[in-house]
């Protein structure tokens, strides 16, 4: 595959090339690699990525009027490599950031000290929709609030930065697998050149994570993961999941609850269950306590919670911790609870419920992103420079009248990685979602979810909005 | 097992079994377009749609006259309506969508071998209409369509750990077939009361469609005999697709479960009971077809009350007290 085209911009971090053109030292067997293949053959490849895609049913469900479509999150063949070095810094920047959130849950939903002692406005914990009064006094196993937590990272010329902590169901793990298995096959030998660090391991990881946040006294926990289902757009990677961990695939009426303990319906009876992996929505998880038009979740099952006979995970009312309008504090918070300086940064954040942040964002809506605080998957989000000024002045309009609900935030240049688009190569700009799980410790597979935003010049990333993926290659020492 | 599991895989063991039986059914009458009387073919899609327990969409069967061209058209406008008629539960489409569907929500309960051989034929069978399977021999297509099916089987039978994943699965298709079946030899003998004249080939495209030709002709010979057709379709165990083997695999699938918190008992009694009536006291070799379609009816009516007591006993049971 030809190279000369490839565009390098200074100002853009790119990933496999440096500044001056020259692939950087741990890409340079990939790109002697793809310089070899040709455009036939890296395109067999990509098709051959999608197709195993499709033929396996990984995919995603869109209903029509007409018939439901499955579709396939889009894979780019070509992967992101990441040195040893790199990863090593991921590693302990997202351990201590996911232990700082979990002593930032385990305070607010106790005494607040962090809110007494001025860390954090009290109104932006009390008055976060997110934040679950009937949580108050409960006290998980470990201290565990966040079990598994998918932490977006983005890179640009200062280094990597995170974007989003996403605590209450993060998904694309299962993509991350199997982009692994996909890439690899196509590019085996490169891969055992390489000497990448396995990351298949990940489902064993949580099992063991879902069994140490086990209830008091019960040594041999039965797992279950709660999907909304099938319908859900992540219904494969639940499906996946239930099987990496050994538990049973549930929805809400699967389940009843009985004594304040959580039975599931099996052909031979009710069977107890004593962890629940959920990936519902807090408001769905019990109609009784949130939303009473719910038919996702279980009636009582909060109760049962509380009663300590069963374990969920993630707690409800994690969402505080990740909230748009929380996360400019949390480097912050890592000083407060560990006493340490982060090791990872975040991306300078602007709150415009602070009048002088909203003047500002205000004046510089044209270069600026301002995204809601309530929002999630890319979706309420201003991107200034790529607005019409009609957007502009209707968004100004809304910030004027509900400042609290919007954070701004500098358009980074998000880094670029080379893309296989229409038989050649391409920079498009990506970012990471690695996945940290805590049970007793924290453990990470040494790999991500890579997003890319596959539209030439895009910089949204989720896969809602038209986003692909990619495999990432961390190296051995 | 999770007790929505067990009704996705008896489910999904059901429409298999539809799917296999309406392409036989619709192959066999695809050939008697070729070159059989008009008379023929009527007789086919009446019994067809009778078998379906369904009416046909657009125009009515019959024939004024023997105007080729128009049973042609006719045929045309039917065979879509049973293949990819969407709206059309029954149709092959809806029948291997809702398998396969079922598949893909029981995945984690069947092996990555099951899957792939139910899905990747949907991947292309999804992508079809009818004119794309009228051009040339439509007759293909299902027994394309079937050869896949049985390759399914093939691979349940070669892949899949015989617990109550495989029983459920196999509970689905043996119910399915005994209904299937039993609905077939009711049609049939509607058909043949209603003909004014029948001929062998009657007889033998029903054989066909339960692919039980061969074995008549190495059991019987050659001469067709409505008595030994009934017969062999119904009470021969040497016949894979014979009631009584279906009746039969049924019970033994079904007894090999672990009770249910519902009316096992039940369920085993009806098995039991439903087995007997196929077999014992099957009418011996003789013209009595009324005689036999009346016990007939009797499997008919214990075969939905099977479906309805296994549901009762595994699945959708009532809860008073917990199990620990």
């Amino acid at each position: 595959m030809d190279f000369g085209a490839y565009e390098i911009d200074p100002a853009v971090y790119d990933e496999m090339f440096g500044s001056d053109g020259a692939p950087r030292g741990h890409s340079l067997p990939l790109h002697e690699t793809l310089v070899k293949l040709s455009s036939a053959d890296l395109g067999g490849m990509q098709e051959r990525v999608g197709r195993s895609f499709l033929n396996d049913g990984i995919t995603f469900t869109v209903y029509g009027d007409d018939e439901a479509e499955e579709r396939i999150i889009p894979i780019d063949c070509i992967p992101r490599i990441l040195a040893a070095a790199e990863w090593e810094r991921l590693e302990a920047g997202l351990a201590q950031r996911v232990l700082a959130l979990n002593h930032f849950l385990a305070d607010v939903y106790s005494d607040a000290r962090a809110v007494a002692d001025g860390v954090v406005p009290e109104e932006l914990v009390h008055g976060c929709p997110q934040y679950r009064r009937e949580m108050r006094g409960m006290n998980p196993s470990h201290g565990t609030w966040v079990a598994i937590c998918g932490t977006d990272v983005v890179r640009t010329n200062d280094g990597f930065m995170v974007l989003e902590d996403n605590l209450r169901v993060p998904s694309g793990v299962s993509y991350m697998i199997a982009n692994r298995r996909a890439v690899k096959a196509g590019l085996r030998r490169l891969y055992r050149q390489c000497r990448v660090r396995e990351i298949e391991h990940y489902g064993r990881l949580l099992r063991e994570t879902l069994r140490e946040l086990a209830p008091a006294g019960v040594r041999d926990p039965t797992l279950a993961l709660l999907t909304p289902g099938v319908a859900n757009s992540a219904f494969y990677e639940h499906m996946f999941l239930a099987n990496e961990i050994d538990g049973e695939l549930v929805e809400g009426r699967d389940l009843v609850i009985r004594n304040r303990a959580v039975y599931m319906r099996t052909t031979e009876g009710l069977r107890r269950v004593d962890v629940i992996y959920r990936r519902v929505d807090d408001d769905f998880l019990d109609p009784l306590v949130f939303r009473p038009d719910s038919l996702l979740g279980v009636p009582g099952l909060m109760e049962a919670y509380r009663h300590g006979s069963v374990v969920i995970a993630n707690a409800p009312g994690t969402g505080v911790a990740d909230d748009k309008s929380v996360y400019p504090y949390v480097p912050d918070l890592i000083r407060y609870y560990l006493s340490e300086e982060p090791i990872l940064a975040n991306v300078p954040t602007r709150i415009c419920r602070r009048p002088a942040d909203l003047e500002y964002t205000l004046d510089n809506l044209d270069r600026l992103v301002v995204k809601r605080v309530g929002e999630s998957g890319g979706y309420g989000m201003l991107v200034g420079p790529h607005a019409t000024p009609a957007e502009r002045e209707e968004y100004a309009r809304e910030m004027r009248t509900n400042p609290a609900d919007f954070v701004s935030q500098p358009v980074l240049d998000l880094s670029r990685a080379p893309c296989f688009v229409d038989g050649r190569a391409e920079p498009r700009h990506v970012d990471l979602r690695p996945f940290v799980l805590r049970g007793r410790r924290t453990r990470l597979v040494p790999g991500a979810f890579c997003r890319v935003a596959l539209r030439r010049g895009s910089l949204v990333v989720n896969s809602s909005q038209g986003g692909g993926g990619k495999d990432v290659w961390v190296l051995e020492d | 097992m999770l007790a929505r599991n067990a009704e996705g895989l008896y489910w999904m063991g059901r429409y298999v079994e539809r799917t296999g039986h309406l392409c036989r059914l619709l192959r066999e009458q695809m050939e008697t377009l070729v070159d059989r009387p008009v008379r023929e073919i009527d007789f086919g899609w009446r019994r067809l749609y009778a078998a379906l327990g369904r009416r046909p969409s657009g125009p009515a069967i019959g024939f004024g006259g023997t105007d080729d061209d128009f049973t042609l058209a006719d045929a045309f406008a039917l065979a879509d309506d049973l293949t990819f008629e969407r709206s059309n539960p029954d149709s092959v489409r809806s029948c291997f969508a809702a398998a396969r569907e079922n598949a893909r929500q029981m995945r984690h309960c069947i092996t990555g071998e099951m899957w792939t051989s139910l899905n990747l034929p949907w991947l292309r069978l999804r992508e079809l209409r009818i004119e794309d399977v009228w051009k040339t021999a439509p007759e293909g297509f299902y027994a394309g369509v079937s050869r896949d099916l049985d390759t399914f089987a093939g691979v349940v039978e070669r892949t899949l750990y015989r617990d109550d994943r495989w029983r459920f699965l196999q509970i689905g298709r043996c119910t399915e077939r005994l209904q299937l079946a039993v609905s077939l030899l009711l049609a049939q003998a509607r058909a043949v009361a209603a003909a004014e004249e029948t001929s062998d080939h009657d007889w033998m495209s029903l054989l066909r469609v339960s692919n039980a030709l061969d074995a008549y002709t190495h059991r019987y010979g050659v001469a067709m005999r409505v008595d030994r057709v009934f017969d062999l379709l119904v009470v021969d165990r040497r016949l894979p697709r014979s009631l009584y083997g279906a009746a039969d695999a049924a019970a033994r699938e079904l007894a090999a479960l672990p009770p249910g918190p519902g009316p096992t008992g039940e369920a085993a009694s009806l098995a039991a009971l439903m087995t007997r009536t196929v077999r014992g006291g099957w009418p011996s070799e003789g013209p009595a077809l009324e005689e036999r379609c009346e016990r007939l009816r009797h499997i008919e009516a214990q075969c939905r009350g099977f479906h309805d007591v296994v549901m009762a006993a595994h699945v959708a049971y009532e809860i008073d007290a917990p199990t620990s």
